[in-house]
């Protein structure tokens, strides 16, 4: 149908364009307990179109871009008709001019995974199996999961030559592990891989049963206070994203972040460890068909690269680089044994782990901490903490030991001092 | 003016009535629904401007559910002709038929039984005053153009004043061995979003709209374009919240937002079939002060998640979940009803043809008392006007409470002080926060501007809302 599009935008004179095609195939697999609810299959192809219009407006060029959903099967005249409406749409958005980005035509990325050369059914059994392997016992069990293999074909083409292809595999999914005592509790967790990681995800549901049993112990919220809180896993990640959000292109250019290259964002009173982070490309090429590769983000807590797409890029004069959603961060300076040391509050499970990338907060409800008083370690449960990454930057300490996850590799661990946490009262 | 249906849904029925039919010759209970969705988005700010269609909201396309007796199966697909059509049979005979070949040892499948239908023959549309598509994009725009003007306008420290909207036009058509059922629908939002900088932070106000119609919506956003501005620059004065438990006023958008999240989702029964909702156990129970009765229900209201059924086939409802207090009944998709053995809800939605349906709210709300604002802030010795919702995350296991609030304004002695903190979150346990609620105004509002997923995905449109309520709540 690509052809057809081309043909259509042609014949509109409608000569920047950009179209993606996707075309996927996917099992869905949805579990209570050990047994299997409902199983679902999906075929689907998309066209993602932008339509872009140069114009000038007071004396300056242009470029306003339009972008629509075309459907297969679509006639020509339907096509006609979405594809001139989204042009005269595109006519009408005032965005300052920018060059499309310039490319050949590239072989097809065939996916290195060891899910390829297997049927969706096969990928999906590998990890139904490797996920409720470890559900062995009577009062902590997976109460229900979610899974999802997808093989997925991606085709992008432009108006100035760029025409690349690429496939990609991925399992992903959600559990819930509930625990039925001394109290009957349950906690969330999703998992998505690139690969069969048979024994990560095996790992990953011994621990979720191990941190269940816990909070199933945990009976009150902490006290009320100001205290030093240690974070692991994927929480780093929702912390750190702040600095990857601050850093894209567009937020720089609309002025809600002042990042520059070479500033020190980590800010000047860096007093415990400085953050080395990389963004991490997990499939070739963005969604405007940018070959992607891993990149240098944060050098000792400086900013080294201004990260997103064309047309933000180009307004400010910097590299397009596509879109990020993975990052690597360096090991941090302690061992978790030595950040554990002095009295904490460990938040193993939040309900929603959230960061505000406009003004740095950071806070989330209490589903299972870990409370260390210098003397003994007990589970709370309940409250809330509510902290800046401001202020919180100047003294985080970051583990040695590693995590990691499809979004995230990094320090399993940091310690941040002085966290508002909302509990009981005196 | 009613909304019109789907030309390509009209064109496509005879050959889904034949798919129909194919399958049901081997099935014993067949459903197809067929999608036609067409959103589009508008926004403009100081330095972006952005018209065109939703991704996520614009598609069209078919899924098949089939039960073969015992279980079910589902085909979700975008291509259908009379070439294909056995192609789309067998794809669907390999899947049910492959079921088992997903399964490592030690897991079974589940039983269902299947499910007994009245016959229905629906057809429905709502109605709209101005239809966006006949305005214009050129006339949406400049509306929205002239609003960031006014509000760029109020001050030098404003950073930044997004105006957008958009709106979702659709015609869904379901099909069952005895149902024939069509509707479409049109809702449309907005948003006045406004931000400020205090150094790096970068404080923000946002004000939601929403309507069961069409570009109607648009003339009420430049009313509040001053207000919205106005509180943003009050942000920038604002600081950390003391944490504590305090008597506490809520706007109807935080009150909406404790409805849905606090104890919506709670209520939603396929989570009753997972045995992971507490709300189960308490059915004829107090779980809220006597000042409480909740609804959820398409027909509850007129707002975004009105329908006249669900993605199941089930007509719309208007489920009273708490009345008086008392805890009367959740809500529910079909699947589930079967497994529970009580009747289903109309509460069946799909995020589109390509995903799975699940138990999901719709207009879910609670119903007004005979309170005024200006009384129940008079009432409080020390404690917070808590404004503008941000977001929330349902625990139907335990009956926790996590919700974001942006704005507390201190109330001291019975009067508003003008102090404001800011970023507040809202923890606790439901019970102890809806049997503390103590006064309700009269007025109720109800908003759908955003979107509510099911953990961090399905996203359906739904609008929350309620009076303004008077609880103690502990805030951080």
């Amino acid at each position: 149908m690509i052809e057809q599009i081309k043909d259509v935008l042609g014949s509109l004179g409608i000569e920047l364009y950009c179209i993606v095609e996707s075309v996927q195939e996917s099992i869905e697999c949805f579990f209570i307990r050990k047994k299997l609810d409902l199983k679902r299959g999906t075929d689907l192809t998309d066209y993602s179109v932008t339509v872009f219009c140069p114009f000038e407006k007071d004396g300056q060029k242009m470029l306003g871009s339009s972008v629509l959903n075309l459907h297969p099967g679509m006639e020509v005249e339907e096509l006609k008709e979405v594809l001139q409406k989204a042009y005269e749409a595109a006519a009408l958005v005032c965005n300052p001019y920018y060059e499309l980005n310039k490319g050949t035509k590239e072989e097809a990325v065939l996916a290195d995974s060891t899910f390829a050369g297997k049927s969706l059914e096969e990928n999906t059994k590998q990890m139904v199996a490797a996920l409720y392997e470890a559900d062995v016992f009577e009062d902590t069990f997976i109460n229900s999961a979610e899974i999802f293999a997808t093989h997925t074909v991606r085709h992008i083409v432009n108006a100035c030559a760029v025409d690349v292809s690429y496939e990609t595999y991925q399992v992903s999914g959600e559990y819930v592990v509930q625990c039925t005592t001394p109290q009957d509790v349950e906690t969330y967790h999703t998992f998505s891989y690139r690969d069969a990681n048979v024994q990560t995800l095996r790992k990953e549901v011994e621990e979720a049963i191990t941190i269940t049993r816990e909070r199933a112990k945990a009976q009150n919220p902490p006290k009320a206070g100001d205290y030093t809180i240690l974070l692991s896993g994927k929480h780093i990640n929702t912390l750190l994203r702040y600095y990857v959000e601050r850093s894209k292109t567009g937020m720089v250019y609309q002025k809600f972040s002042n990042y520059e290259i070479d500033a020190l964002v980590q800010g000047q009173e860096i007093q415990k460890d400085a953050l080395t982070m990389y963004l991490k490309a997990k499939e070739p090429y963005s969604a405007e068909g940018i070959p992607m590769k891993d990149r240098l983000l944060l050098q000792d807590g400086t900013l080294k690269t201004l990260h997103g797409g064309i047309r933000f890029a180009s307004y400010l004069g910097v590299e397009p680089t596509g879109e990020y959603s993975s990052i690597e961060v360096m090991a941090g300076s302690q061992t978790v044994e030595e950040l554990k040391a002095s009295p904490y509050l460990y938040i193993a499970s939040f309900s929603d782990f959230q960061m505000d990338e406009f003004s740095g907060y950071f806070g989330g409800e209490i589903r299972l901490a870990f409370l260390y008083d210098g003397k003994s370690v007990t589970p709370v449960t309940g409250g809330s903490i509510n902290g800046s990454i401001l202020e919180a930057q100047k003294h985080m300490t970051f583990s040695k030991e590693l995590y990691c996850c499809e979004q995230y590799e990094g320090p399993y661990m940091v310690r941040i001092e002085n966290v508002a946490v909302a509990g009981l009262q005196e | 003016m009613k909304v019109q249906e789907s030309v390509f849904i009209q064109k496509k029925k005879p050959l889904l009535v034949k798919l129909l039919d194919r399958l049901l010759e081997c099935y014993p209970y067949v459903s197809i629904l067929a999608m036609d969705s067409k959103t589009r988005d508008f926004m403009v700010s100081k330095r972006n401007m952005r018209v065109g269609e939703n991704v996520r909201g614009t598609s069209r396309g078919f899924v098949a559910r089939v039960s073969d007796g015992k279980y079910y199966t589902e085909y979700s697909f975008n291509q259908v002709s009379e070439e294909i059509l056995d192609k789309i049979c067998n794809r669907i005979k390999e899947l049910v038929e492959s079921s088992n070949c997903v399964l490592p040892e030690g897991l079974k499948q589940q039983e269902y039984q299947v499910p007994l239908e009245e016959t229905m023959t629906f057809t429905g549309s709502t109605e709209y005053e101005l239809d966006p598509e006949e305005m214009g994009d050129d006339a949406i725009l400049a509306h929205l153009n002239n609003i960031k003007e006014k509000g760029l306008a109020v001050s030098d420290q404003i950073l930044d004043c997004q105006v957008a909207c958009s709106y979702q036009k659709y015609t869904k058509l379901f099909l069952s061995k005895e149902k024939t059922m069509e509707q479409s629908v049109m809702w449309m939002s907005g948003a006045l979003f406004f931000s400020a900088a205090r150094g790096e932070e970068i404080k923000d106000y946002y004000m939601p709209y929403s309507t069961l119609g069409g570009a109607e919506m648009l003339a009420k956003m430049e009313l509040d374009v001053r207000t919205c501005a106005e509180v943003t620059l009050e942000l920038l004065k604002s600081a950390p919240m003391i944490p504590g438990e305090y008597d506490c006023v809520c706007t109807p958008d935080v009150t909406g937002m404790i409805v849905h999240e606090a104890f919506g989702h709670g209520v939603e029964m396929d989570m009753f079939v997972k045995k992971r909702a507490l709300a189960e156990e308490y059915i004829g129970e107090y779980v809220a002060s006597k000042l409480v009765t909740m609804h959820d229900g398409a027909s509850a209201a007129s707002e975004v998640a009105t329908y006249f059924f669900d993605d199941e086939g089930t007509m719309a409802h208007d489920t009273i979940v708490i009345e008086e207090g008392i805890l009367k009944q959740g809500i529910s998709d079909l699947q589930s009803a079967l497994v529970l053995q009580t009747q289903p809800t109309g509460n069946g939605r799909r995020e589109s043809f390509r995903r799975k349906a699940y138990t999901r709210m719709t207009n879910t709300f609670f119903e007004g008392g005979s309170d005024t604002v200006e009384e129940m802030i008079a009432s409080i010795d020390y404690g917070f006007l808590l404004e503008n919702p941000r977001s929330g995350m349902e625990d139907p296991k335990n009956w926790g409470i996590q919700c974001m609030v942006n704005i507390a304004r201190e109330i001291r002695d019975g009067k508003l002080t003008g102090k404001v903190f800011s970023p507040i979150v809202l923890t606790g346990y439901v019970p102890d926060l809806l049997k503390s609620i103590s006064m309700m105004s009269k007025e109720v509002v109800l908003c759908g501007s955003g979107m509510c997923g099911k953990g961090y995905k399905e996203w359906v449109k739904v609008s929350d809302g309620g009076p303004y309520i008077k609880a103690k709540i502990r805030l951080g």
